[in-house]
């Protein structure tokens, strides 16, 4: 071998293979971080639960963090969506996790035995829902050993403030900010709930990075969605990010989702939501650029490294829902640091993390034109040439379903009324097919990636919508609030002349008109752009009016996400019907079940302690289901 | 291989120039604006110059102006021009770089420029006003993008279907009628199971794919897709474009909006060509020397509602106005009355262009009136493409007299027979016959043509042979077309019928005094052509490329084919029509549905020769 041989060789491999080796290691440590690794692939390398034994499961311990009883009556209006991290030990070791109301608990991830509680007592004015997905971790390096706060806990939360808490103890950071928090854009200037937070900070390089969730439908200027980047130890503002910076007319395309960082390119990958009003874009003429996309910015600077947009002058609210998730794509001998991106209608896009460029070929897909005065949709969107796409958007009056040929019949009616060219069918004054709506497709339970087969495993969402702009001169209307289930959602669009109404499509049984199933897990082969098998996700049988006593897989919606290992194992909770699943990665065969005493719209994770792997899963239910809420993080582990 | 050879070339050029890649392809709205040197001068043209990025001149460079801003239209009537109201289209002009890569424009004041050249990346520029001289550098592709420029036609040619010719020919038959094929919008990755929902769905709108093909196709198109997605290099490149294009001018009227459909046209000796809007009933009167357009709304009778007699089968859609079906034009020798086909109802229309009136002239029997053609006894004569039927129509009598022509087995002949009684039923519940792969029921007389002897020749699309009928003697006789396909046809000076032949992408030739058939193979690949035209005067045929992005035309005499490519990708024309007098062609962009056109914009466009 010659030197300029081993050279070539070192300068390919080294980096990949030092990733790896820092990959195994974090993973081999548990999960450190919201999405499993700042690239949130959702992917464990323990292996102790696998195949073999995961009939044997069994529930290690439960906490309850007590806000069913503290907070009894503010409980319909959360979410628990919260994905637990495990601290190192130098930083005490503890599971820690976030409460709907931002209170952060640290437990002993052998017992569930509490060690501290945080509470940041947040304003809860407004009526926007209370989540949180989770918090992050970091060591501090300007802290000296031993020193309070030398490893610190992150939290954004709902009352827009970010908090830095000592990972031993759970105190305040007081040389944070002002005595362990920053005010985050929005948490003065606008009405509580106009501006919150939902997903976890991301720290990379000294740099703690905070998206947020901005006020939906209801006004044609929305706050802006502007992204914060903080040192990570002091708390001073290092740069921001508008992503709407010089469009006016408009407002949010914030960053809802999880975030992804590569701390050794020095890159923050930010998925941007939609611009406002969500579904009706007169006032905002053009792209939005960089709503709806993928953009990555400089970590240490936020500057604009490169963006992609993939939805053009959104009118859908399809907004980027999930984390970005980064890896390595390898293929014909090549090795690309690439990104993964899932959106709502579908599409799976792969992307070298670098550039932007798309590692499929991608189309320019005509779309419909709008009908609605003034407004001037894309005339095109991207679309990759593989994968396939993760929905069928279209549903014809011959596919209607129905329990029986009359709920089918209504169906098909309601189908024979709807406009509906795909997707992309620009909402209007008629009813119109929204399929996905805004639950997509994905959402922000992302994906699960195996990364060294390029296999990603997505749970969907398989519900069709429809909705209609109502001209306000033309009718009276009064809104009704955010969606829920089963319930048509009502909403006048301020600023515009138009109202909206969106609801699911079902009969008058409620059953939904698009066949099932409605809730679906997915394998695709990244680097051959197929699916490799899909299946139902969830079963039916509590969602009647009176359950049954046996499971009818025909899928649910849902909303959280699972997690892969190296076991061969997927686990999931995420649907409307209290299950925490476990599917083989090969076959999508169910291995195992557990019924929890409320659904779990939280993403669960793993991790080896004192030698037992145990699987937690934050089980509180959501509002939007409607099925009960609860305060309970469930641990599994084999029997010791 | 030898078509991949120029490939390889491009691709080995392409890695000598050291380019990064992107992913800009010809149809992506991003764009360079590339204008790296312009003079302002005082004139009433433009030159340009093409070049590559090294400085390179580039010939037949396809450069389109277009009006920055549209022209202000009054499109108050659901978003078309309410009755009788006149417009201004946004006029486009396409020409093309010569030798030297150069190009003059008439002036360029308030256009946008687009610059395209195969295996380069468009290139847009706004010049600022006064400019008289611009260069525009272009950017090469990267190789994926260059072959995924390629037009339909060249990845359909590698679709194999298994090694099944028919079953390739029942697919192209059946879903070639709207669509191009392999564009990137149908090459996308689906599986199996969104194959079959697509193919219901189209059965859903009309097509009649049969159902006992409809898994094997799917698996095919899922399989063989993906194989050239994965070995891109097969792929034929698509024909060069040629120095000639420097000779020739397009013109393109934008009319109609991303719902229309501009199916046929009419060039009119009143100098105004009148289009038809097939979806939405509305007769366009374009003025070529202005651009500007006037809108006739089609009258229908109090109660007929959408879909006609034939039930609207896109109920989805969210814009279709047309109880009538505008479907294709003759013009009267006598007074220039324009005759057409509602293919929605038992009826013919008459609009007399001086009046703009229209009459209404009903009919008791026959479906589904199509292509439309009037005799020198000014006798209008057209095929009734469901009821396998060809009707005259007496202009003195307003009489009809319709001509049976023969089913081809019983099974065909109840099925027609049994066409009052199935239409008797309301659309909704009428039962419709199941699809098979010989049209069984339907053998669809389609295109029609008077010959110079007075003869009129009809071609069945789904039963693969003529008719001619002589009227003096009210004669039917059949000759069978030893191809697939026959889809509209013409006679040429010399009383010769040229006939596309649609599945099996052929221009082939019929001798009547002989009996003989020639063939002559298109000069693109797999193109699927839809219609032709004969300029009888200089004795070129025209055939439509709708898979290619092209127009072809043929000259009878030497049998030399040129290819003409066309300035929208995804532009799938079905009626070419000539000036006899300039020698001009004229063809509409109807892709269906027509916001899947590049621009998402129906067009008429004119290929004018430079010089006569």
């Amino acid at each position: 071998m010659s030197s300029r041989f081993i050279h070539s060789v070192s300068c390919n491999l080294l980096p990949g293979l030092v990733l790896s080796l820092v990959a195994s290691a974090v993973h081999a440590a548990g999960w450190p971080v919201y999405g499993g690794d700042p690239g949130g692939r959702h992917y464990s390398t323990l292996a102790d639960i696998n195949r073999n034994n995961v009939d044997d499961l069994q529930v290690a311990w439960v906490f309850r963090s007590g806000d069913s009883a503290r907070d009894a009556a503010a409980m319909d209006n959360t979410s628990t969506q919260s994905t637990p991290i495990l601290l190192p030990e130098a930083a005490g070791s503890s599971l820690v996790y976030c409460t709907p109301f931002n209170r952060v608990i640290a437990l002993d991830p052998g017992s569930g035995e509490q060690r501290w509680d945080f509470d940041p007592q947040i304003n809860r004015g407004g009526d926007r829902p209370f989540r949180c997905r989770g918090v992050a971790y970091a060591q501090d390096a300007q802290s000296a050993a031993a020193e309070h706060c030398q490893h610190r806990i992150y939290l954004s939360t709902h009352d827009r403030h970010l908090w830095a808490l000592d990972a031993l103890d759970g105190r305040p950071c007081a040389g944070f900010g002002n005595s362990g928090s920053v005010a985050l854009y929005g948490a003065a200037e606008f009405a509580p709930g106009d501006v919150s937070n939902s997903s976890p900070p991301v720290i990379a390089n000294g740099v703690v990075i905070s998206g947020s969730t901005v006020i939906d439908f209801t006004r044609a200027q929305t706050p802006r969605g502007t992204v914060q980047a903080f040192n990570a130890h002091s708390g001073k503002p290092i740069w921001e990010f508008d992503p709407l910076a010089g469009h006016a007319g408009s407002g949010s395309a914030n960053v809802w989702a999880p975030l992804s960082v590569d701390a050794e390119q020095g890159l923050v990958f930010l998925p941007t939501s939609a611009p406002s009003p969500d579904y009706y874009g007169a006032g905002r003429v053009g792209d939005s650029r960089y709503a709806n996309s993928v953009v990555a910015l400089e970590l240490a600077t936020g500057k604009l490294r490169w963006h992609f947009q993939h939805v053009r002058h959104d009118l859908w609210d399809y907004d980027t829902p999930a984390q970005p998730i980064l890896f390595d794509w390898q293929r014909d001998g090549v090795s690309v640091p690439a990104l993964v991106q899932l959106t709502k209608q579908g599409l799976v896009f792969a992307l070298n993390r670098l550039t932007g460029e798309s590692l499929w070929e991608m189309t320019e897909q005509p779309v419909p034109p709008s009908q609605v005065p003034g407004e001037t949709a894309a005339l095109s969107q991207p679309k990759p040439i593989a994968p396939p796409p993760l929905l069928d958007s279209f549903l014809m009056p011959h596919d209607a379903w129905g329990l029986t040929p009359v709920d089918r019949a209504d169906c098909r009616k309601q189908l024979e009324s709807l406009h509906n060219l795909g997707l992309f069918t620009p909402i209007s004054e008629a009813p119109t097919l929204m399929y996905p709506g805004s639950l997509g497709g994905p959402n922000w339970g992302g994906g699960a990636l195996l990364a060294e087969r390029g296999t990603l495993l997505i749970n969907v969402n398989n519900i069709a919508f429809s909705g209609r702009l109502v001209p306000l001169a033309a009718e009276a209307f009064s809104g009704n609030g955010p969606p829920t289930a089963g319930k048509r959602f009502r909403v006048v669009m301020q600023g515009t002349p138009y109202a909206a109404e969106i609801g699911s499509l079902q009969s008058f049984l409620g059953l939904p008109c698009n066949p099932p199933p409605w809730g679906k897990l997915i394998a695709v082969d990244l680097y051959g752009g197929r699916i490799i098998w899909e299946t139902a996700l969830g079963s039916v049988h509590e969602m009647g009016p009176v359950p049954v006593p046996f499971h009818i897989e025909w899928g649910t919606p849902n909303l959280g996400g699972g997690i892969a290992t190296a076991g061969g194992l997927f686990f999931i909770a995420a649907t409307m019907d209290r299950q925490l699943r476990a599917f083989d990665v090969d076959s999508g065969a169910t291995l195992w079940r557990y019924t929890l005493p409320v659904d779990a719209t939280a993403t669960p994770m793993t991790y080896r302690y004192q030698g037992r792997q145990y699987v937690v899963v934050n089980a509180g239910g959501h509002h939007m289901f409607g099925r009960g809420s609860g305060d309970y993080l469930y641990a599994f582990g084999l029997p010791p | 291989m030898t078509r991949i050879i120029p490939a390889v070339l491009m691709l080995l050029l392409y890695a000598a120039l050291g380019h990064t890649t992107d992913n800009n392809t010809p149809d992506s709205d991003a764009t360079d604006s590339k204008a790296i040197d312009s003079r302002v001068m005082d004139s009433h043209t433009t030159e340009i110059l093409v070049t590559d990025h090294l400085g390179n001149t580039l010939p037949t460079a396809m450069v389109t102006a277009s009006p920055l801003v549209a022209p202000k239209a009054d499109l108050s009537d659901n978003g078309y021009p309410p009755h009788g109201v006149t417009n201004q289209a946004a006029v486009t002009v396409t020409r093309f770089t010569d030798a030297q890569g150069r190009v003059s424009l008439p002036s360029l004041q308030e256009q946008h420029i687009r610059v395209r050249a195969q295996g380069y990346r468009d290139a847009t520029v706004t010049p600022a006003a006064g400019v008289s001289t611009l260069t525009v550098a272009l950017d090469a592709m990267t190789p994926e993008q260059y072959i995924a420029s390629f037009p339909s036609n060249v990845w359909l040619s590698q679709l194999t279907f298994g090694g099944d010719a028919e079953l390739k020919k029942t697919f192209q038959l059946n879903c070639a009628f709207c669509h191009q094929q392999a564009s990137p919008f149908m090459r996308n990755e689906r599986t199996v199971e969104q194959w079959l929902a697509v193919f219901s769905r189209m059965n859903s709108y009309g097509a009649r794919l049969p159902g006992d093909d409809h898994q094997q196709i799917a698996e095919h198109l899922q399989r063989e897709l993906r194989e050239l997605r994965e070995n891109p290099q097969t792929v034929p490149e698509p024909k060069p474009w040629e120095a000639f294009l420097s000779e020739i001018d397009m013109t393109e009227w934008p009319i109609g909006d991303g719902f229309s459909q501009m199916h046929d046209f009419l060039l009119h000796p009143n100098g105004f060509i009148y289009v038809g809007d097939n979806l939405f009933d509305r007769l366009y009167e374009v003025d070529p020397a202005t651009g500007q357009y006037t809108v006739y709304k089609v009258p229908h009778r109090p109660g007929d509602k959408i879909g006609g007699i034939l039930g609207n089968r896109f109920t989805v859609f969210p814009k279709m106005d047309n109880a009538m079906g505008v479907h294709s034009f003759a013009v009267s020798p006598r007074d220039g009355n324009i005759f057409i086909t509602p293919s929605m109802q038992q009826a013919l229309l008459e609009f007399n262009p001086q009046t703009k009136a229209f009459t209404l002239h009903e009919m008791d029997a026959g479906y589904y009136p199509h292509t439309i053609r009037i005799d020198e006894q000014d006798r209008v004569w057209f095929t009734l493409a469901l009821s396998s039927q060809v009707a005259r129509f007496e202009r003195d009598t307003a009489q009809f007299t319709l001509y049976d022509l023969p089913a081809r087995s019983v099974k065909e002949w109840l099925i027609l027979k049994s066409l009052p009684l199935l239409f008797s039923i309301d659309p909704e519940n009428r039962p419709q016959p199941a699809p098979d792969r010989e049209g069984t029921g339907l053998p669809m007389p389609y295109g029609i043509d008077v010959a110079p002897d007075g003869r009129i020749w009809v071609a069945r699309l789904y039963a693969n042979d003529l008719a001619v009928i002589d009227p003096q003697t009210d004669q039917v006789s059949m000759v069978d077309f030893p191809y697939a396909g026959p889809r509209r046809l013409r006679a040429d000076a010399q009383g010769k019928l040229w006939v596309v032949a649609f599945q099996d992408s052929l221009l082939v030739k019929y001798d009547p005094d002989n009996g003989e058939f020639s063939e002559y193979p298109l000069p693109v690949l797999n193109e699927i052509p839809y219609a032709l035209n004969v300029d009888r005067q200089r004795g070129v045929v025209w055939v439509n490329g709708n898979q290619s992005d092209t127009l072809l035309s043929f000259d009878i005499a030497t049998e030399q084919w040129r290819v003409y490519p066309l300035p929208r990708q995804r532009f799938f024309t079905r009626d070419v029509e000539v000036d006899e007098e300039d020698g001009a062609v004229y063809t509409s962009n109807s892709h269906f549905p027509s916001w899947q056109t590049e621009g998402g914009q129906p067009t008429l466009l004119r290929i004018t020769p430079l010089s006569p």
